[in-house]
């Protein structure tokens, strides 16, 4: 058994969520059989999320150790970042230029080779261009219009 | 001669120039996915429901089903040139495809996979035309007890034929389910985790956590460079199948789509499985099962059929009865849910133009791909050589603009990268999403006919095992549920990943 640290990760991840399910649910009070109240279905759910998270605990305690792989971490957490720091971005410059800075970034993360940069910086305006005309012009999407733009105006 | 009025009606509707322009826009998106690998129909159709917003529901329907049936025939294309399935239902298709475009029989490989699927989808077109009416009057019949047993027993199969563990699976389930209950209880009106959150008051949408799991996931997974693809140089040659392609062929694209509508029909069946099923079947039928393996085209024939007739399959319980079974109709419930149809057993008497409308594009639709898939096929493979650095980008950024677009909050767009990194971590770990979305668009209809049905019975259980119908669906759900303790399952079918 390759996977047993996994195993035992991933079933303490889920044992917790079903005890914070499990909680909420008596807090909402289950009520009884005749009259089923609005935690009852979240309480059986997370019973069960509970039961089975702790059988998948015992296979992975009981089996040969093993390890953890083949989680990268490193892009994957520049590109979440990247969204929020677009979310943040989004309200100050708006739609075209925090775009521009997204797709800036992400292009520039994937890219590799000679002459990297400038093809990161055409790919990413004409992404943002298109991206404008497409959501903000044709399907009149509400982004926000960016604070420091109309300051700047 | 109702019957007729209401093909009449199907193809009024479909011949509306709007429904036609968008059953085509499905099926050229359809196909353009499933000939690229990295993203399915599933992820797709999540980035695209926003879109559907402002259109009819029958439109918006008609559209994303086109996506749905378009991929079947764009993932041979991957399959056969590539040896790389374009998508998860295409697998299958890579073992004798590819070899025999090895062989130089590029042309008749993707020729038979086309005719196929265009027999396959009209086949299952009509059978789902003959079935969902009656079924649904036989629905009629059902009631809150039936309904929360339907659902244990669908359930309950999509996690038996879970790819890894069953029990994985079930947790996946259960988490589907307890996220469905975030937000306010219709019946008493109490808020449930929701933290005082405003976000969350209307529940997690159902298109923050799709987009997030299969199209945020697909991203974070595929940012290692790829493998460079080498597309078959060797020349097409003719597309069409020869008389011997052919009569080596009709048997088990008739057989395939047979196979496909009926695994499409059951709980939790879906085009993937049908496609392994309708292999092994072929592999059994042959007179010359050594043959598999090294470019038999009947290994091409009836898996490419099967996936194609299984997505019509799952149509009929989701028009008859309302309850969608797999992933695909489970993303089609949510598209109608969002327009203010709820489907159920009155969906086709109510909204007739729906139905038959679907119908008779998927019809029109089967053309279509033809056209698009057989002439086209040169485009296709240019389609290929798009690299993936210039791809993940645009579909990280789709998805962005999706969840924005739908409530103009940000706040939706941290949910879908919370439950992107949430898949992330998942396909790392083993535990796959198709069982969590389709719980998660039960879970509220569980909960209220079980609600329901204790309060019918007075909070006695028994109410479950005295009916005849709802007592039969959890004794097969019990069978299948012990069955996985007492047998060896036939793992690796299921996983409708993208």
């Amino acid at each position: 058994m390759k996977r047993l640290g996994s195993e035992v990760v991933g079933s303490l991840f889920w044992l917790a969520v079903g005890v914070f399910f499990a909680v909420g649910g008596i807090m909402l009070k289950p009520g009884t059989l005749r009259n089923p109240g609005p935690g009852l279905l979240p309480l059986i759910m997370s019973l069960l999320l509970i039961s089975f998270s702790l059988f998948i605990l015992a296979r992975g305690l009981i089996g040969p150790e093993g390890v953890l792989k083949g989680i990268q971490w490193k892009g994957q957490a520049g590109v979440v970042a990247s969204v929020f720091l677009y979310g943040l971005l989004l309200d100050l410059l708006g739609f075209l230029l925090s775009t521009f800075t997204l797709m800036f970034v992400l292009y520039g993360l994937l890219f590799e080779g000679k002459n990297r940069w400038p093809r990161v910086f055409f790919y990413a305006a004409a992404t943002a261009l298109a991206g404008w005309l497409v959501f903000s012009v044709a399907l009149k999407v509400p982004f926000p219009k960016g604070q420091l733009m109309v300051v700047g105006r | 001669m109702d019957f007729f009025a209401d093909i009449l009606l199907g193809f009024q509707t479909t011949f509306q120039p709007i429904n036609l322009l968008y059953c085509f826009v499905g099926c050229l998106i359809g196909t353009l996915i499933g000939v690229l690998p990295g993203i399915g129909p599933t992820g797709a159709v999540s980035i695209l429901l926003p879109v559907t917003f402002k259109m009819s529901p029958v439109t918006s329907i008609i559209l994303l089903s086109g996506i749905y049936y378009g991929a079947m025939y764009g993932g041979s294309t991957t399959s056969i040139l590539v040896n790389v399935p374009g998508e998860a239902a295409s697998v299958v298709t890579c073992l004798d495809g590819y070899q025999m475009a090895r062989q130089g029989r590029a042309g008749p490989a993707l020729g038979i996979a086309a005719f196929g699927s265009y027999i396959a989808g009209t086949f299952s077109v009509i059978a789902l035309m003959f079935l969902s009416y009656p079924l649904s009057k036989f629905a009629l019949a059902f009631g809150p007890p039936e309904y929360t047993a339907l659902i244990i027993l669908g359930i309950t199969i999509l996690t038996y034929l879970a790819q890894k563990s069953m029990i994985k699976a079930l947790m996946m389930a259960a988490f589907g389910f307890l996220l469905a209950y975030v937000g306010i209880d219709m019946l008493t009106g109490r808020a449930r985790y929701t933290f005082g959150i405003p976000g969350l008051m209307d529940g997690v949408g159902i298109l923050p956590i799709a987009m997030g799991l299969f199209g945020v996931t697909e991203v974070l997974e595929n940012l290692a460079p790829p493998e460079k693809i080498s597309v078959f140089k060797a020349k097409l040659g003719s597309l069409l199948p020869n008389r011997q392609d052919w009569k080596d062929s009709w048997k088990p694209i008739t057989r395939g789509s047979l196979i496909g509508f009926l695994i499409g029909i059951i709980p939790g069946g879906n085009a993937t499985l049908a496609s392994f099923v309708s292999y092994a079947t072929e592999k059994r039928c042959s007179r010359h099962p050594e043959r598999f393996g090294h470019g038999a085209i009947e290994g091409v024939a009836g898996p490419e059929s099967s996936n194609n007739s299984a997505f019509a399959g799952g149509l009929v319980p989701l028009f008859a009865l309302g309850i969608p079974t797999s992933v695909a109709t489970a993303l089609l419930f949510a598209a109608l849910m969002m327009h203010g149809v709820q489907p159920g057993p009155f969906l086709i008497p109510e909204h007739p133009d729906i139905f038959w409308g679907l119908v008779a594009s998927m019809y029109l639709g089967n053309i279509m791909l033809l056209v698009i898939n057989l002439p086209l096929i040169g485009m296709w493979v240019q389609v290929l050589r798009i690299p993936q650095q210039i791809l993940l980008p645009l579909i990280l950024f789709f998805c962005i603009v999706g969840a924005y677009a739908e409530n103009n909050s940000f706040f939706d767009v941290g949910v879908m990268m919370l439950f992107g990194v949430l898949g992330y971590l998942m396909k790392k770990f083993d535990y796959e999403p198709a069982p969590l979305i389709l719980a998660f668009v039960l879970g509220p209809i569980l909960e209220k006919s079980m609600r329901q049905s204790l309060k019918l019975s007075g909070g006695d259980f028994g109410i479950f095992f005295s009916r005849p119908i709802s007592v039969t669906l959890l004794g097969l759900a019990s069978l299948v549920l012990l069955s996985n303790f007492f047998f060896k399952r036939q793992t690796g079918l299921v996983d409708e990943k993208v």
